[in-house]
Formats: structure tokens, C-alpha cells, sequence
């Protein structure tokens, strides 16, 4: 009979224990993300690294670091990126392979960040963007070069120095 | 002041002067007041499922709608919208018959208990000597529609969610029953009107407190129960039976019953309000010091009472719901037939003595 | 070492031993497979960790990671074939270790490879009606072979069970009984439920509320990802282990890219290595919260699911800050990580550590000390430790009945070996305060332990953070590695911990820069096989509530 009492007593007082946590909680602040409305500063606050779309940057001269070398779509574990690439001959009459396509598909893309991690040159990068919603999934399918854009030359690299120790070669792209 | 008898009187003595023919008044006012409380009745669900997805939200530390409308206020109304709308999916292997009278006789369960509350001072359906029992009796019909409906489906869930809820509710009427017959023997009578007019001066919680709040506590928890609410949501425990007894459901048919569940959250805390928390009378300190703060309160129009005590059982009730995990079927059966079953008969025989030595 | 070699060839006589391995690594004869399997058991050798197929070619093989639960760090790797391609046959072990009996069922969906006197010998993960055996490296994936199914399967197709004896001749002879009896009442849970946590499908035999026996279906979300490795690279392997059990996919990242590093030599910098033992503490803790708050969804408390949700949502952030991702973080790669930790890391998990602490007393006053909670849990689901064992359950599930199966503990890997942190078994979680609140009715191998150790392995956790996150060192976050990874030709071998168990990678390499054979070690698989002996005479709503407090995870069971 005490036991059944003290019992009685004690699971009353755990159960209003409990209710005393949801109550505090009733007056926390609340976690809910009001999306479209706070669209603006999400944005502004996404985390740098975030993966969200693979790009290509192009700097102000409308021109882009690939030099259509192929080993981002080797690497992709879903054929996502396709890099159709054009022979072109420059000026001193040798042809050179430049990139003509860049095709990415966000659709079955997987995120894993390979082909930006094995890229020689850095010429893709993510966009911590979120807002993937088309209504058409061949929208999906993405051309990252901008038309008309081509690879931004190399700094001139005098003769007489034929090599350089360390990538200095960097173009002055971002 | 604002008090709704004197409007029942006007329409009433309206009603008479104009027409003379008596059984077309009479016809006449019982299809308002059944338009009236269809009418309360819709309303009150909007609100009450507004109420809950709001409260609940906050609980969880989320904000609940807010789209529909400013804070998500017209979001019950988008529901309903959803739900009349929805096709209501034949299935093939029911009982046909049965299948679609199970909702009427759940709402109509929790619908015929509407017709007895007492709103207000003169405001209510019907007010005859066996209300109370009445009550009682009529607001467990819906156990017979959920039964019928776990059976009609077909499916092994329902017929478990129904089976279950058959002995949840059984059981669980016992205790209730018996709260409110500890406060019969306290009124002195089963007419709802008597009962309420008896706590004027103080509430029947007040009146005899010890008894009187262990049978509160004990009709509150077992009133819960009979609405199928968490903790003791077994016949529809989502996580392992669906949906329990309307699994097979669809449309306004599904629609029946989410409002029969609403609605009964809300008889069980008028229930409550009427014969523990003096019903729609005023709070009022039983002192000479006490005079003007007892005018304040009754100033306030007596349906304001009654529904702001009713709404703060049913936050009590949601407050519950939305902290406590499920009980399992022996637990819920433990709890009524070791713990509450005992309690309320003792209590029972502690108020006849209590009456006996006050009164 | 020695000893067992002596030992096993005492057994089998014919026995070849490989040398240069990890583990003591022995080649038997099929015939001679079930006299060294028993003579192993009775060293005390109990634990079947791993039961691998294999095509060799010219036939097919079956190689079996044994362990000890008392001897933890002793693994025995046992190999055997079969005589030929056509009839490929080898003695079940299933009599002998528990868990077998479904190792051995898959190895036979995916190589067609028929364990003799095995009781059951169904497919685990494919249709019975699949033409062909998808594993075998002469099978065509054509559609027109395996069109999409459009009608659903007789019921004779899934009910019945076959079982294989060779009879006197030397015949393979085929027996057929059904699963259940036709007047069982048969509860389909799954596979679509609201609280299998995925596609799960669990066949319950039911009297009343009672549960009389179930029947685990699997195989809904099985992608073939070990198939899939074999024509990959091993950097692209990586993203798919997330895939496997998502919840930690940290920890199964970094099974693989430490079997990679260590069979490439790489040398991984002590910065990648402290910054991965962070990364799999916080996996876990958030992995735990997730096992936690889904419990208490399976019981019916929907807001302590919320709660367990909303505080995983701050260590997802820590993620994306410094990694770029979410559930699918894609932080490790072969030879340490993708890139170094963001400035505000350090003081973001700081800041997390007080924070979980608290929550954590929350979570013990919401759910804990609840007696209807309590009630429910501490009276359900028990299981022995000779069961643990017998079935392979490790993990937290597997250290509630007191088997002490970290493998933290039991091989150190990153950084786990420079600090101080207690393996959370049965007793320790007893002996540790902050579990007052349901102290009296928490016992061995039941619900409320394996609910329990969760929790204090949470608390154990944030103290591993505690000590590492102040000492990273300095230097490079990553080593260099070749530009295309070859695997030096052999076989290789690594366990983690991962929330769930013991998580295992093995691969076979040809010295090619693609995998011979992958195989991943789930924990979770053998974590469902327990339910059915955990759920015998339970009733239904614990069933939901057991699996709840086993927290599996289906993508890791179907691979």
C-alpha cells in the first residue's frame, strides 16, 4: 500500500516534471526557417563552402580558367559533367584543344566535390546556391562556359626563363 | 449586460407574436437552434484544430502554419476545403453498409452531447432532470461507430486500432462515470442546470476541495482517455498500426471522424467545466471584503466563463498530449483498473461521508 | 598466431595459410570447412563478422572474418571454394554461427552459391523471380532478361522456403516448406509504414497482440553498390559509402579511406586525423539524437522527436560550414580531408558541447524519468549476450547486453588512442551518474539499456570532442596522394565503429585501379535478424518500440 502510494507520488511528479520541459520550451525561441520571407538574408548567409551548383567563373573580361583537359568528367562517378572540346589553330598555326562545351547536369549530379577537387587549374568552383526547383528537368542541364567566353591567357612567360618554379602561372581571374 | 438568454427571449417572443400557430414556432425554433449548433459546432472545430496545430507547434519549438491567412489563421479552413474536396476511395473488400454509417455514428455520438451543454445562463439545447446521464450515456455511442468502422474495413490495423479502442473506452467510462457521480451525491442532482446553478456562490471544486479535485483529476485523465488523445491514442497509434481504426478512410468520411475527436476534446472540458468548475457562474470569493471583486467578475457575460474555463481545460489537455510518449495496451488497462478504478470508488465513499458531515 | 595456425591445421590437415595478411589468414577445403568452423567456435571464437562471396574465375569462394568476443583482438580469416561453377556448393555454417544464416542467403542471391543444409535458403536482397546471380562476373545486366516486374509475385514465390541436402548419390536435393501456416494471422509492417525508418519489410505472425514470429524482408532500397564500386575508381567509391547508412556516413567514409590509405601506404597527417575523430564523434552524436528521437517518435512522443531533431540540426551546421555539405558531408578523402576546417569551427563545437550538455538533462526529465516511457521500455526486448554475439549485434544494441565490442577500443584508429574515453557496455553506463532518472529499472539487454547506453555514449562523445578540439595540430590537413590510385594486389581488411557497430570495408584488388571486390560489413543487417528472438511474446507496440531502440538503418542492410 505505501509502495503503491510513494509510486503513485513519485510518477505524478516525473510526469509534471516533464511537462514543466515542454513548457519551457513553449516559451524558447522558435527554430522554424520562414523561407521565402527570409530568402534575402539566407542567401547572404550561406556558408561559403556550401555545395549547392557547380559554375565556372568567368572574370570581368568574359573569360574562364578550363583548358578542356577532360579529368573532371573522368572523375565524375555519374557522368554528370560532359566537356566537348574544338581544335583551334592560333595565330602561329598551331591547333590547340579548347573547350567549346560544358555541360553539367545538376540532376544527377551527387555533390561529392571530385571533379572540383582533381581540377588542375580551379576553373570550377560551387555556388552555395539552394533554389535548384525547374520545372523541366532538361533546365537541369547546364552549359557553364558563357557563350562567347574563352580561356583566359596564361601571364606571357618570357623565352629566355623557360620555367618557372611554382604555379605562378596563375591568371589574375577572382 | 451581454449575456445571449435575453436574445433567446427576444427571438422567442418574436417568434410568438408574429406567428400564431403554435407547432410552427416551436418548428421554427428548433430548426434555428439546430442550424445554431451545427453551426457552433463547425466553428469550434476550425478552432479547435487552428488551436492545436498552433499550440502544438509551440511546444515543438516550431511555429505551426502561417501561410494561410496572417499567423496562419484561415489554415483550418484550407483544411477543410482538403478535405471535402478529397475523393472518398471505394474499397473493395468492406463491408459496404457498414463502412459508411461507422463516421455518422461517431459524430452523431459527440453531436447529441452538444445538444445538452449549457452555454450560457438560458443558453443551451435541451436542460431535462437526467442530463448528467444523459451526458454520459450518449457521448459513449461513439465507441459503437469506431468499432464498426475498425471492423467494416476489412484490415488487420483497423481491427486492431478497434479492438483496442473498445476496451480502452469500456474501461475508462467506468471512472468518469463514477468522478461525476462523486459529484452528483455533492449536487444532489443529475439536471445540469441544478448542478451549475448550485455553484453561484462557490465552484463544486471549492465546495468540497479534497474529493472534489481527486475526482477532477481523475474524470480529467479518464476523459482523455475517451477522446483517444495522447498518451492514449492506441486505437489510432500511428507508429505501429497507421492509422489505426480509419486507416481505410478518405475524404469527408475520415473528415467525421477527425472532427468527432476534435469535438470531443471539447464536450469532455465542457463536461468538466459544468460539473467541477461551476459551469458558466462567474468566480466568485465568498467574503464581504470580496463584493467588489465578485461584481468584476460578474460583469463578465457568463458564456465568456464558460468558454474561457472550457478552452483552458483543453490547453491542459493539448499541453498533455504533446509531452507525454504512449501508454501500451497493459499499461492503459493498469492505469484504469489499479489506479483510477480504486481511487474514484474510495473517493466516491469519501464524498458521501464529507456530504454527510458538512452538509 | 602460431598457436591457431597449428590449431586449424591439426583440424584440417590440408589447410594452406597466407602469409603477409593483417590477420591470420587460412585457405580450407570445403569439405573440411565445417570441422574448422566448429573447432574455431569451440576456441571461443563465436563472432562471424563478415561472410564474404567471391568470384574466382574458375569458381566461387566464401571468405569469413571470424572474431572472439573475449580474445577481441584476435580476427581469423577463413577462405574456402567451391569444386566448380555450374554446381557451386559449400557447407553452411549457419548451425554454428547464428547470423550466417543470413550472410550466407545473401552470398547465395548474389553468387548463387547454395550452402548445403542451410534451412532456408532464399534470397535476401533480389526477387525470387531474378534471373541469374548479378555478383558473378559473367552476368549480363540485360532487361530484357530482368524486365521491370509489372504483376505481383504468387504467393507460393515468397512463402515457400527451399532448403538444399546432399543425398546419398552425391545429389543436391531440393526440399520445399512454406514460412507460415495458412491459418497464422500475418501483419505486413512495411514496406510502407510510418515507422520502419525506410523500406523494411516485416512479415509478423500475430495472435492477438502478441507476436509469435517475424520475418524480415529486405532488399527494397538495395542499390548494388558494392557492384557498383567494382567498375569505380576508389575516390569515387567514397561518395557512395554515405549512401550506405546515411546517418553516419562520416564513420563509413572513413572505413574506406583508411583501408585505402593503409593498402596504398599513404600516411595520413595528424591534423586529418584529429579533425576526422571530431567529425565521427559529432557524427555520432548526431546519429544517436537521431536513434533517440525516432524512439521516442515510435512511442508517441512527438515533441521529444522534434527536440532530438532541432538539436542535430546544429551540428549539421557545423558541417556545412566547414565542409560544404549536410547529411551527405563528402569531407574525407583518401589521404585526410577535402579541405581545412573553417575559422569559426573550433569555437562553434565549443560552443555546441555546453549546449548538448544541457539538452541532454532536457532529454532525461522529458523521456527518462517518464514512467510511462520507463514502464515501457524496461520490461521489453531483451537480449542475452550469447544472443549479441551469436547474431553479430554490436554497437551500442550489442554493449547494452554487456559485450564489450568497440572497436575504438579494440583496433585504435585516428586519433581514438590519444585520448581517454570510456567503452559505454551495460556496466558502464550503470556505474556513470546522469542515468539516476530510470536507474532502478534499466537491465542487462533490454530496451531501456540499449535507450540508456545512447545517451551516455552521447555525453561520451562530447568529452572526446572536449579533448581533441583544443590539440589539432597543426600542418597539412591532407597528404599527397597520386593522381590515380592503384591498390597493390591482396586483400584488405578495416574496421570502424560507426553508430551503429562495427562497420567494415573489405576490398580485393588486382592491382588494377578499380576494385576486384568490395564489401561492406553492415551493422545494421544483423541488427534486424535480432528482432525476431528479441520479439517473440512482445507485443505489436513494442515491436515498433524494440526496433526503435535498435536503431537500424535499411540503406546500410540492402547496400
Amino acid at each position: 500500500m505505501i509502495t503503491y502510494i510513494k509510486d503513485l507520488v513519485s510518477g505524478s511528479w516525473a510526469l509534471l516534471k516533464g511537462m514543466r520541459i515542454t513548457m519551457i520550451n513553449f516559451w524558447r525561441p522558435k527554430v522554424t526557417e520562414q523561407y521565402p520571407e527570409n530568402r534575402e538574408t539566407k542567401l547572404q548567409n550561406m556558408c561559403e563552402r556550401f555545395r549547392g551548383e557547380l559554375v565556372m567563373p568567368h572574370n570581368e573580361k568574359n573569360e574562364h580558367k578550363c583548358t578542356g583537359c577532360g579529368i573532371c568528367q573522368m572523375n565524375c562517378p555519374n557522368h554528370t559533367i560532359k566537356v566537348i572540346t574544338r581544335q583551334e589553330t592560333t595565330e602561329e598555326g598551331k591547333t590547340k584543344k579548347v573547350l567549346d562545351k560544358y555541360m553539367y547536369d545538376l540532376g544527377s549530379c551527387t555533390f561529392c566535390g571530385l571533379c572540383t577537387q582533381v581540377c588542375p587549374q580551379k576553373a570550377i568552383s560551387w555556388l552555395p546556391n539552394f533554389e535548384h526547383a525547374v520545372f523541366t528537368r532538361s533546365k537541369l542541364e547546364k552549359q557553364l562556359n558563357r557563350p562567347g567566353s574563352k580561356m583566359a591567357e596564361k601571364k606571357v612567360v618570357a623565352p629566355a626563363a623557360p620555367k618557372k618554379e611554382g604555379g605562378e602561372g596563375e591568371p589574375k581571374v577572382q | 449586460m451581454l449575456e445571449l438568454d435575453k436574445l433567446v427571449a427576444l427571438i422567442q417572443t418574436f417568434l410568438s407574436d408574429n406567428i400564431q400557430i403554435e407547432w410552427l414556432v416551436k418548428l421554427i425554433e428548433y430548426v434555428l437552434i439546430g442550424v445554431c449548433f451545427l453551426a457552433l459546432y463547425a466553428v469550434l472545430a476550425l478552432i479547435l484544430i487552428l488551436l492545436e496545430r498552433k499550440i502544438c507547434a509551440y511546444f515543438q519549438c516550431r511555429l505551426g502554419p502561417t501561410r494561410v491567412g496572417p499567423w496562419g489563421l484561415i489554415q483550418p479552413i484550407a483544411d477543410m476545403v482538403k478535405i471535402l474536396l478529397k475523393e472518398i476511395i471505394r474499397i473493395d473488400k468492406t463491408d459496404k453498409i457498414l463502412f459508411k454509417v461507422a463516421p455518422f455514428i461517431v459524430i452523431m455520438g459527440s453531436f447529441c452531447t452538444f445538444g445538452a451543454l449549457q452555454f450560457g445562463k438560458g443558453v443551451g439545447g435541451v436542460d431535462f432532470n437526467v442530463g448528467l446521464f444523459y451526458m454520459i450515456a450518449i457521448s459513449s455511442l461513439g465507441v459503437v461507430g469506431i468499432l464498426l468502422a475498425g471492423w467494416a474495413s476489412n484490415n488487420k490495423y483497423t481491427l486492431i486500432g478497434a479492438m483496442r479502442s473498445g476496451a480502452q473506452l469500456v474501461s475508462y467510462e467506468l471512472s468518469a462515470g463514477i468522478a461525476l457521480l462523486t459529484m452528483v451525491v455533492l449536487s444532489g442532482s443529475l439536471q445540469l442546470s441544478d448542478i451549475i446553478e448550485g455553484q453561484a456562490k462557490a465552484w463544486y471544486i471549492f465546495q468540497a476541495p479534497i474529493p472534489a479535485l481527486i475526482a477532477f483529476v481523475i474524470y480529467l485523465i479518464a476523459g482523455h482517455a475517451e477522446t483517444n488523445r495522447g498518451p492514449f491514442d492506441l486505437p489510432e497509434a500511428e507508429s505501429e498500426l497507421t492509422a489505426g481504426y480509419h486507416t481505410e478512410y478518405s475524404g469527408i468520411q475520415f473528415g467525421f471522424f477527425y472532427l468527432a475527436e476534435y469535438l470531443n476534446m471539447f464536450i469532455i472540458a465542457a463536461i468538466a467545466t459544468m460539473v467541477f468548475l461551476g459551469g458558466y457562474q462567474p468566480f466568485q470569493i465568498n467574503a464581504d471584503w470580496a463584493e467588489g471583486f465578485n461584481n468584476i467578475m460578474a460583469y463578465i457575460p457568463t458564456w465568456a466563463w464558460f468558454f474561457g474555463k472550457v478552452f483552458g481545460l483543453v490547453l491542459l489537455s493539448l499541453w498533455v498530449r504533446w509531452t507525454f510518449p504512449r501508454l501500451r495496451i497493459d499499461q492503459l488497462l493498469k492505469l484504469e483498473w489499479k489506479i483510477l478504478m480504486p481511487i474514484s470508488l474510495v473517493n466516491l465513499l469519501f464524498m458521501t461521508v464529507w456530504v454527510l458531515i458538512f452538509d | 598466431m602460431e598457436k591457431i595456425q597449428e590449431y586449424i591445421h591439426k583440424l584440417a590437415p590440408k589447410a594452406q595459410f597466407e602469409e603477409g595478411g593483417k590477420y591470420t589468414t587460412a585457405i580450407v577445403e570445403a569439405n573440411d570447412l565445417r570441422k574448422v568452423a566448429a573447432g574455431l567456435k569451440e576456441k571461443g571464437f563465436d563472432y562471424l563478422m563478415c561472410l564474404t562471396g567471391m568470384d574466382n574465375q574458375d569458381s566461387f569462394g566464401v571468405i569469413y572474418h571470424i572474431s572472439s568476443s573475449k580474445e577481441k583482438k584476435e580476427v581469423i580469416v577463413l577462405k574456402t571454394n567451391t569444386t566448380n561453377r555450374e554446381e557451386p556448393t559449400i557447407p553452411t555454417v549457419s548451425d554454428i554461427w547464428e547470423i550466417a544464416n543470413y550472410y550466407e542467403r545473401e552470398a547465395y542471391d548474389f553468387y548463387g552459391i547454395i550452402f548445403v543444409g542451410h534451412p532456408d535458403m532464399r534470397r535476401l536482397f533480389l526477387r525470387e523471380d531474378w534471373v541469374g546471380y548479378p555478383f558473378r562476373k559473367d552476368f549480363v545486366a540485360d532487361e530484357s532478361i530482368n524486365p521491370i516486374p509489372t504483376k505481383v509475385p504468387e504467393p507460393d514465390d515468397y512463402e515457400t522456403v527451399p532448403s538444399y541436402t546432399i543425398n546419398k548419390d552425391g545429389k543436391l536435393e531440393r526440399k520445399v516448406k512454406s514460412l507460415f501456416e495458412n491459418k497464422d494471422c500475418i501483419v505486413n509492417i512495411g514496406p510502407q509504414h510510418p515507422s520502419t525508418h525506410g523500406v523494411l519489410h516485416l512479415r509478423t505472425k500475430l495472435e492477438g497482440e502478441i507476436i509469435k514470429k517475424i520475418d524480415p524482408q529486405f532488399g527494397y532500397i538495395h542499390r548494388g553498390i558494392e557492384k557498383m564500386c567494382e567498375s569505380m575508381t576508389y575516390p569515387q567509391m567514397l561518395y557512395l559509402t554515405e549512401r550506405l547508412d546515411y546517418l553516419c556516413g562520416t564513420m563509413n567514409r572513413h572505413a574506406l579511406c583508411m583501408c585505402v590509405e593503409k593498402a596504398a601506404g599513404i600516411e595520413v597527417p595528424a591534423r586529418a586525423q584529429y579533425i576526422r575523430t571530431i567529425f565521427d564523434e559529432l557524427t555520432r552524436i548526431a546519429s544517436h539524437l537521431i536513434g533517440w528521437a525516432c524512439m521516442c517518435n515510435d512511442m508517441g512522443s512527438i515533441t521529444a522527436f522534434i527536440y532530438g531533431m532541432r538539436d542535430r540540426e546544429k551540428i549539421m551546421d557545423i558541417y556545412e560550414e566547414t565542409a560544404g555539405g549536410r547529411l551527405m558531408v563528402n569531407y574525407y578523402v583518401v589521404g585526410g580531408v577535402a579541405q581545412d576546417i573553417h575559422p569559426n569551427f573550433v569555437n562553434r563545437v565549443k560552443e555546441f558541447i555546453p549546449y548538448m550538455r544541457k539538452m541532454l538533462k532536457e532529454y532525461h526529465i522529458l523521456f527518462t524519468g517518464n514512467p510511462i516511457a520507463a514502464g515501457r521500455m524496461k520490461d521489453s526486448g531483451f537480449l542475452t549476450k550469447e544472443q549479441a554475439v551469436a547474431l553479430g549485434v554490436t554497437g551500442p544494441s550489442g554493449r547494452a547486453s554487456g559485450w564489450s565490442c568497440d572497436v575504438r577500443k579494440i583496433e585504435p584508429y585516428a586519433a581514438y588512442d590519444k585520448v581517454k574515453f570510456d567503452e559505454i557496455t551495460y556496466n558502464e553506463m550503470m556505474s556513470k551518474g546522469g542515468n539516476d532518472y530510470g536507474r532502478d529499472n534499466v537491465l542487462l539487454g533490454g530496451t531501456f539499456a540499449r535507450y540508456m547506453v545512447r545517451l551516455v555514449e552521447i555525453e561520451e562523445s562530447l568529452r572526446i570532442i572536449e579533448q581533441l578540439i583544443d590539440n589539432i595540430p597543426e600542418g597539412d590537413f591532407r597528404a599527397k596522394v597520386p593522381a590515380i590510385i592503384k591498390l597493390p594486389a591482396g586483400e584488405y581488411y578495416q574496421r570502424v565503429e560507426n553508430a551503429r557497430g562495427d562497420f567494415s570495408v573489405y576490398i580485393k584488388s588486382t592491382g588494377d585501379k578499380n576494385p576486384y571486390r568490395v564489401k561492406f560489413r553492415s551493422p545494421c543487417l544483423s541488427l534486424v535478424t535480432a528482432l525476431d528472438p528479441m520479439c517473440r511474446d512482445q507485443k505489436i507496440a513494442d515491436l515498433i518500440m524494440i526496433s526503435g531502440s535498435l536503431d537500424y538503418v535499411i540503406p546500410c542492410i540492402d547496400r
